[in-house]
């Protein structure tokens, strides 16, 4: 009676490692499947409406964190906002001077999100728990047009692009997980450049395959370079804010042809994001 | 643990509520810049009262259900998860538990466990990026997390699960007989 047990015991366990392992075979590098949908569909309006029942309380703990971090921002955004000041000036000369040649070339253009995207705000309402992996889950899908590879973006800069989306909520690969890779430049010198995470710091990524024979400086913006030839084009429009350089080592950037990236967004605590839907991709 | 329809309704429940509230609440928090993983926690609870085969097949539910709500590679999360019940769970089944430190330490364990299990599977599939050393402070912060909470979930597991517990102390209430003729 008790080998029976045992034996029923083993028989169990090797069935779910294997069950395991033929899951991950199928569906490894499949995006979604029509299982993870079905589930996604089921579960998308209680994780919404679990989402703002648990938004104060998420909203208190999360205070205490910014209030510790708060104190060694201060010092940091001080100096900034100098150099912010010194800069505004300029810029506003600038902002007069494109205004009238966006008006010769015919742009529409407003602010960071290119013409002919349309954005649709949607609220993060699921996060992966584990390092290894840096997705969220919105509440906007593919009801609200919404498609695979959109770019996203929250008011600071680009957060990540779509992976998966179902009528009412979409999976947003965010630009730190391990599969994230963005064609980026740094303005004004137009170094091109690949911007990849490092995963485990998502407040440091690494823009890759530089040209080592030009010097990138610390604080230069990193925006994405939107490329397209023959065909084929990025998934992200041209000049999204992606961060600023913030190390730039010469060994790095000699031998490994890299920099040192902290992003605008801080992909930690994201809440409201933009979809930039439609575009000529 | 003694299996029913009616515990087996509870099981699936704490799963649901457990993942759920992962994903909509603890994922986004971050105190100290890292956010609490609760489910490997769950999954050693489950494990520590119900056995090895509980712990197993608990883990693999709540890791499959991670898995499809996060559109990660399946089965995955299920592979680490049910490890972990299903270790917390023979952890039971050989060795007496008398203090009340078990539950969390183990807790505390079984997020360091599933944590370098998922970075085992994520490495397993091929990362193209590099890993940073910050991944070890995620890991370590979060195993204290595991701790922290390891005991307010173990409560919970074993007060929703209590009737289908074999040990169960309330049992030795004390009445005093009663003398007939008296």
């Amino acid at each position: 009676m008790y080998r029976k047990q045992v034996r029923r015991r083993r028989a169990v366990l090797a069935l779910l490692v294997i069950g395991s392992f033929v899951l991950l075979t199928i569906t490894y590098g499949q995006g979604s499947n029509g299982v993870q949908r079905s589930v996604s569909t089921i579960f998308s309006p209680v994780q919404s409406a679990a989402d703002r029942a648990l938004k104060p309380a998420r909203d208190l703990i999360n205070w205490f964190d910014e209030t510790f971090d708060a104190k060694g921002r201060n010092a940091r955004l001080h100096g900034e906002l100098e150099v912010a000041r010194r800069q505004s000036v300029g810029a506003k000369a600038a902002l007069a001077e494109n205004a009238q040649l966006r008006k010769i070339v015919g742009l529409d253009r407003g602010g960071a999100i290119p013409s002919g995207y349309k954005p649709v705000t949607g609220r993060v309402i699921a996060r992966s728990p584990t390092v290894w992996f840096a997705d969220v889950t919105i509440d906007i899908g593919s009801s609200q047009g919404v498609e695979l590879n959109d770019p996203v973006v929250n008011g600071d800069g680009l957060v990540g692009k779509v992976s998966s989306v179902i009528g009412g909520s979409a999976q947003v690969t965010l630009i730190a997980d391990g599969s994230s890779a963005v064609a980026a430049k740094v303005v004004p010198p137009g170094i091109q450049g690949v911007i990849r995470p490092q995963v485990g710091e998502p407040g440091d990524l690494i823009l890759d395959f530089i040209d080592s024979s030009k010097r990138v400086h610390a604080g230069e913006p990193v925006v994405t370079s939107g490329w397209s030839a023959q065909g084929l084009a990025s998934h992200f429009p041209p000049n999204i804010p992606i961060g600023e350089v913030t190390r730039t080592p010469i060994v790095e950037q000699e031998a490994q042809q890299q920099v040192h990236v902290r992003p605008y967004a801080d992909l930690r605590d994201l809440d409201l994001v933009q979809v930039l839907t439609g575009g000529s991709r | 643990m003694i299996l029913t329809p009616k515990i087996l309704a509870r099981l699936l429940a704490l799963v649901l509520l457990g993942v759920l509230l992962q994903l909509s609440f603890f994922s986004q928090v971050a105190v100290f810049h890292v956010s609490p993983d609760v489910l490997p926690a769950l999954v050693v609870s489950l494990g520590l009262l119900g056995g090895s085969m509980t712990g197993a097949v608990t883990g693999f539910a709540v890791g499959f259900l991670l898995d499809c709500l996060l559109v990660a590679p399946l089965g995955g999360g299920s592979l680490v998860l049910l490890a972990t019940g299903y270790l917390a769970g023979l952890f039971r089944e050989r060795f007496e538990i008398h203090s009340r430190m078990v539950a969390p330490l183990l807790c505390m364990l079984g997020t360091l466990f599933a944590e370098l299990g998922f970075g085992a599977v994520q490495l397993m599939l091929g990362i193209d990026s590099s890993v940073s050393t910050g991944v070890i402070r995620d890991m370590l912060i979060k195993s204290a997390y595991g701790f922290l909470l390891g005991w307010p979930i173990y409560l919970g597991v074993k007060r929703a699960l209590r009737p289908a517990l074999v040990e169960e102390p309330a049992a030795r209430r004390r009445r005093p007989p009663t003398v007939l003729g008296a």
